[in-house]
């Protein structure tokens, strides 16, 4: 009985958790949502570049983080078809990334009578890391060549003028791991180029020592920085969208932990006789459960 | 080994799968593109691992990782050996590049007794490389992050900001602390700070873990909004 208990609770927490979920996408709310002040940072950082300096939109995302990375990327493409700030897409850390990129930059473009090689450029995915970075900031055209459909990049009118680093006038570096120290190392630490980050819910904190040090000018964080973003731009798009979905996460596992506390401190003042029946929540329940439906499939399917 | 009861269940489920996606595209139900069907259904074959380890999450993980493998070895030769090596030797005739091969064919040498010293040349240089760009990074990049974190306490700003700089200080000096291994932590003084140190710790591992649910939270309600909106059009929407 208690292993049924056992197997079965985390499966209706999962269920409890995708019906919440799945809820709020089907049922259209309206989210409200207060604008940080990374968020207003990096869009005030994104107005201030001037007509003759590029915006670089560094894709170093793939499908994995599409949930979070996605909706980012879209918001600062739709903020520079918006005011017409030329931009290129470049990745150099997940190959699929300036791919992503260009698919949401074609689905976007029209609204705004946008059109790839006058408005943006995509430079496509480079090897090299840190010494490609340090080679690029100093030679664009040297480096980059041409663009992801093999164009020159002297053909490209996006491209005029952009020769080194100094004709950048911001680099969005979107990403789920840990990239930007490479462009605070190479490019923010050395030529002062302004940086601006859109990271993962998970990366989040780790660049906060960035935006304290200046070293930074704005952050997006997760998708509830790219919802910050998508109102500051003045479109409800996808994160906008599905943020009453990420609440009803959030309040479904707030009761969840107090409740499993609250069971877990009950069964212990009940006493260790009773102590295993509380145990599901908290204790020795995982792994009984793990031996149970991890381990004794995984020996069968081997067998 | 009994395996006919598990076969047959298995074959009633794709049969009863293949019925209602014929019943679906009859009726416009669900999507008609075969890329949107595929991308359902492997969302579909690794979220079954929720339920227990089974046979048809197995296959899709290592469609996956070859998937991932292939993709990986196509871009080294598309995008760096072709580019960067073969066409400045062969069509430039940049011969000096054919050092380049010599360099990392040396790495390859660590299989044999024989020749593995050229594999430690290779790496000592390597090593050398990284250690110098480790540097220009300490000073670029920590540097400045030293310097922001010494905040003013007393000085003519908002008191809220006061207070904020009070508890960076106190965390900053506190958690240093905790960290302090080459003596023992005897003294009240050292010893409380310590503690006080490691609770914050704690608070900020909270804080990171928050974002990590954060973070995967947002990437569920991707595929959830996929499966139902893009997949099943439901309310037929899309």
């Amino acid at each position: 009985m208690e292993r049924d208990w056992q197997f079965w609770s985390r499966r209706i927490i999962w269920l409890l958790l995708a019906t919440a979920t799945a809820l709020f996408i089907v049922v259209r709310v309206k989210a409200v949502m207060y604008v940080s002040k990374p968020a207003r940072s990096l869009y005030q950082a994104m107005e201030k570049v001037p007509p003759d300096k590029i915006i670089v939109l560094s894709c170093n995302w793939e499908a994995g983080t599409r949930g979070e990375n996605g909706p980012q990327t879209e918001a600062l493409v739709r903020h520079c078809f918006k005011r017409g700030k030329r931009f290129a897409i470049f990745g150099w850390n997940f190959p699929p990334g300036p791919l992503l990129a260009e698919q949401i930059a074609r689905r976007v473009a029209p609204e705004y009578g946008r059109c790839y090689g006058r408005d943006w450029v995509n430079w496509g995915f480079k090897t090299g890391q840190a010494n490609m970075i340090r080679a690029w900031a100093k030679n664009i055209p040297g480096v980059i060549k041409e663009d992801m459909f093999h164009t020159p990049l002297a053909r490209i009118p996006a491209m005029r003028g952009v020769k080194t680093i100094h004709d950048v006038g911001l680099i969005v570096d979107i990403a789920p791991a840990d990239t930007l120290s490479t462009y605070v190392r190479f490019i923010y630490g050395i030529y002062r180029t302004p940086l601006g980050h859109a990271c993962t819910g998970v990366m989040a904190p780790e660049s906060f020592p960035y935006l304290d040090a200046g070293q930074i000018v704005g952050l997006l964080k997760g998708l509830a920085g790219a919802a910050e973003y998508e109102k500051l731009v003045g479109y409800e798009g996808d994160a906008l969208k599905r943020m009453p979905a990420q609440s009803s996460a959030h309040m479904l596992m707030i009761a969840l932990i107090i409740l499993g506390n609250v069971l877990y401190f009950r069964a212990r003042r009940r006493g260790p006789s009773t102590h295993s029946a509380g145990s599901g929540q908290a204790g020795s329940g995982p792994s009984r459960a793990a031996s149970r439906d991890g381990e004794t499939p995984r020996r069968r399917l081997s067998a | 080994m009994n395996r006919t009861p598990a076969i047959a269940r298995g074959l009633i489920w794709l049969v009863a799968l293949a019925a209602v996606a014929a019943l679906g595209f009859r009726h416009h139900l669900f999507a008609r593109d075969l890329g949107v069907w595929l991308a359902a259904i492997c969302t579909l074959a690794i979220y079954s691992i929720l339920y227990r380890e089974n046979v048809v999450f197995r296959f899709f993980e290592h469609i996956f990782i070859g998937l991932a493998t292939g993709y990986g070895f196509s871009i080294i030769i598309t995008q760096v050996l072709q580019p960067k090596w073969w066409v400045p030797v062969v069509k430039e005739g940049k011969w000096y590049w054919v050092f380049a091969l010599l360099m990392g064919t040396m790495f390859y040498t660590v299989y044999s007794k024989r020749w593995s010293w050229m594999n430690r040349l290779a790496v000592g240089i390597f090593m050398g490389l990284v250690a110098g760009l480790s540097v220009v990074g300490f000073v670029t990049m920590l540097a400045p992050q030293m310097t922001a974190s010494f905040k003013p306490l007393w000085a003519s700003t908002a008191p809220y900001i006061r207070f904020n700089n009070l508890i960076f200080f106190v965390t900053l000096i506190t958690v240093m602390s905790y960290f302090f291994f080459s003596f023992e932590q005897r003294h009240p003084l050292v010893k409380g700070s310590a503690r006080l140190g490691r609770w914050l710790l704690m608070v900020a591992f909270g804080a990171i873990f928050g974002n990590t649910v954060m973070g995967r939270v947002s990437l569920l309600i991707d595929r959830l909004q996929f499966l139902l909106l893009e997949w099943l059009h439901v309310f037929g929407s899309r």
